[in-house]
C-alpha cells in the first residue's frame, strides 16, 4: 500500500468527461502528459481535494481522502505540495513571505532540503525580498515550486511547473529536482508537455486524451515506442506519433500541445525526425514545409 | 455648552459602537454575498441594501414597533436587562447597526470578491484550514476594504438622524445625538450653536470621505 494511489470515479466538464479507474504505485515518479484540455490539471485537482464535483473515492496510501461526495481528509489535511502552472503566489507580499507559509505550515520531518538549499538552487536568493507582483511568470514559478517543496509534502503534485522559465533555468531545475526527490523519497507527480523532461524525471507517464487514460506505463517504453515525440527546431511541441514512415524517416503526428497553437499537422507540411523513430528515446522532430528538401 | 459636548460624546460613542459591532456581523454576511451561488443570494442582498433606499423614518419607525416594551423582542430585552429598548442608548445601537448596515457590507462584499479563489487553493494546499485561509490569506487582502467600511459606517451613524429621533428621541446623555441637538437649535432659533455643530459635522464628514478616498483609493459606490 505504500504510496499507492488510487482514484476512481468521474467528473463531467463541458468539453468532455474524465472517467477514471486508477490505481498507481508512485514509488516510481509519475509523468502525466495529454493535449491543452484533456484534463491533467483537472486530474492533480481531483487528487488535491480541489473538485467538489468529482464522484468517486481518491484514496492515497491506504487512506481515504475521498468517498462518493464527501472529503473524507479535506485538503489541507492530506499533507501535500503542490505547484501550479499559474503559481498562485500570495499577492502583494515577498518572496520570503510566500515561502514562509509553507514552512510555518510544514510537518518537523528531516529532510536535507533546507530553505537556503532550495532558494540557491531555484535562483531565489537575490528576490527574498521583492514583492512576487514584480516577478516575471518564470520566477514566480520558481517561488510556486520552491513553497511546494517547503511544505514538506507527503505527495508533491507539479502542474507544468517551469513552463515559463527560459531552457537554461527549466534544465538547472529538472536536475536538482530529480536529486532531490530520490534522495527524499516523496512521491510526485509531474505534467508537462516535454517528453525530454518526463523522460529526465519520471519512470511511468499516463497519456491522457479528453478525460480518458490513452495510455500508462513505464516512461522508457512508452517513448521509445515512438507514441511520445519531443519536437524541437521552429516548433517546440509533443505529439503522439499515429503513423511513421521509416524509409523517408518522417511521422504525422497529432500534436497535443495547442499551447503553441499547433493544432495538428498542417496540410502541407512534413515532420522531419532527426533520429530514427523506431530506436533511441527522446526522439526530436521538426516540421518543415512541404516543398523544402530534406534538411537531414 | 455642556449639553452639546454630552451629544458629540454620545454620537462618537454611539458611532464606535455601531461601527465595532457591525466588524463581525457585516465580515461573515459579506464573505456568505461574495462566495455564494445561492438562489437566495439576491434577496438577501436586497434586505440589506434596503436602508440606502428607505425614508429613514419609515426605518425608524418599524424598529419602534418591534422593539417596545410590548413586543416580543422588546419585552424579553426588558425581563433581562429591565431596560427598554426604546428612547435608550441600547435601542439606538440596534437602529444604528440595521441602519448602517449596507455602509459595512458593501465595500466588504467588494473587497471579499476581488481575493482569488485560487489563491486560497493554494493555500489550502500548503496546510491552510479554512480559518486560516481566513485570518492569513483573506483579511490582509481585504484591509482596504476593512478601512473603507469602518470609516463609512462610523461617519453614516454620525449623520444619523431619521432612525435616532424615532427609536430614541431626545433624551439629554441617553439618545440625544448631535443631528438631533443641531434640530433642537434651529426650533428654537438658536442658529449660532446649530451652526457650530452644523459646521463641526460639515468637516468631520468631508475628511472621513477623503481619508477613504487617499488611503485606500476605493471607488466606493452607494446608490441611494
Amino acid at each position: 500500500m505504500r504510496n499507492q494511489l488510487i482514484i476512481r470515479g468521474c467528473l463531467e466538464r463541458a468539453r468532455f468527461t474524465l472517467d477514471l479507474d486508477l490505481s498507481i504505485d508512485l514509488d516510481e515518479p509519475l509523468g502525466i502528459m495529454g493535449a491543452t484540455g484533456a484534463g491533467k490539471t483537472t486530474l492533480l485537482r481531483i487528487i488535491a481535494g480541489l473538485e467538489p464535483d468529482f464522484t468517486g473515492s481518491v484514496a492515497f496510501c491506504g487512506e481515504v481522502w475521498r468517498d462518493g461526495m464527501i472529503d473524507r481528509v479535506p485538503t489541507h489535511q492530506r499533507g501535500l505540495g503542490v505547484a501550479f502552472q499559474d503559481s498562485r503566489l500570495l499577492p502583494g507580499r515577498t518572496v520570503e513571505n510566500n515561502l514562509n507559509f509553507a514552512t510555518q505550515r510544514a510537518p518537523a520531518v528531516d529532510s536535507r532540503l533546507d530553505y537556503m538549499t532550495l532558494v540557491g538552487a531555484l535562483d531565489l536568493q537575490h528576490l527574498l525580498r521583492e514583492s512576487v507582483d514584480s516577478l516575471s511568470g518564470g520566477e514566480r514559478q520558481r517561488v510556486a515550486l520552491a513553497r511546494a517543496l517547503l511544505a514538506r509534502p507527503r505527495l508533491l503534485l507539479l502542474d507544468e511547473p517551469l513552463s515559463a522559465n527560459d531552457s537554461a533555468h527549466r534544465q538547472q531545475v529538472i536536475a536538482h529536482l530529480g536529486d532531490w526527490m530520490s534522495a527524499e523519497g516523496t512521491p510526485f507527480i509531474y505534467v508537462s508537455h516535454a517528453a525530454a523532461e518526463l523522460a529526465q524525471l519520471t519512470r511511468q507517464v499516463l497519456i491522457l486524451d479528453q478525460g480518458a487514460v490513452r495510455a500508462l506505463g513505464k516512461t522508457g517504453d512508452l517513448l521509445e515506442a515512438g507514441n511520445v515525440v519531443s519536437g524541437t527546431g521552429p516548433l517546440s511541441l509533443a505529439a503522439v506519433v499515429v503513423a511513421k514512415d521509416h524509409h523517408s524517416r518522417t511521422a504525422t503526428l497529432e500534436f497535443t500541445d495547442s499551447d503553441h497553437a499547433v493544432g495538428a499537422l498542417g496540410q502541407g507540411e512534413r515532420v522531419v525526425v532527426c533520429r530514427d523513430v523506431s530506436e533511441g528515446s527522446g526522439l526530436d522532430a521538426s516540421l518543415q514545409p512541404e516543398s523544402d528538401e530534406d534538411q537531414r | 455648552m455642556p449639553d452639546d459636548m454630552q451629544a458629540v460624546w454620545l454620537t462618537v460613542l454611539l458611532a464606535g459602537v455601531t461601527t465595532l459591532l457591525l466588524f463581525p456581523i457585516a465580515s461573515p454576511l459579506a464573505w456568505w454575498l461574495a462566495r455564494s451561488d445561492s438562489k437566495g443570494r439576491s434577496l438577501v442582498e436586497a434586505v440589506v441594501a434596503m436602508p440606502l433606499v428607505l425614508p429613514p423614518t419609515v426605518l425608524g419607525f418599524y424598529l419602534l414597533v418591534m422593539l417596545n416594551p410590548d413586543s416580543f423582542v422588546g419585552g424579553l430585552w426588558l425581563n433581562v436587562t429591565g431596560e427598554s429598548l426604546t428612547f435608550s442608548f441600547s435601542g439606538l445601537v440596534i437602529a444604528s447597526v440595521i441602519y448602517s448596515l449596507p455602509f459595512m457590507v458593501q465595500p466588504l462584499h467588494a473587497t471579499f470578491r476581488a481575493v482569488p479563489v485560487p489563491v486560497l487553493e493554494a493555500a489550502a494546499t500548503l496546510g491552510a484550514s479554512p480559518r486560516d485561509q481566513w485570518l492569513n490569506v483573506v483579511l490582509p487582502l481585504a484591509k482596504r476594504g476593512y478601512l473603507t467600511g469602518g470609516v463609512l459606517t462610523f461617519a453614516h451613524t454620525v449623520g444619523e438622524f431619521g432612525v435616532v429621533l424615532m427609536m430614541g428621541g431626545n433624551i439629554p446623555g441617553e439618545t440625544r445625538v448631535l443631528s438631533i441637538a443641531i434640530y433642537e437649535h434651529v426650533e428654537t432659533l438658536n442658529y449660532q450653536a446649530a451652526h457650530s455643530l452644523a459646521l463641526g459635522l460639515m468637516c468631520f464628514s468631508f475628511l472621513s470621505l477623503w481619508l477613504v478616498y487617499r488611503y485606500t483609493g476605493h471607488r466606493f459606490e452607494v446608490v441611494r
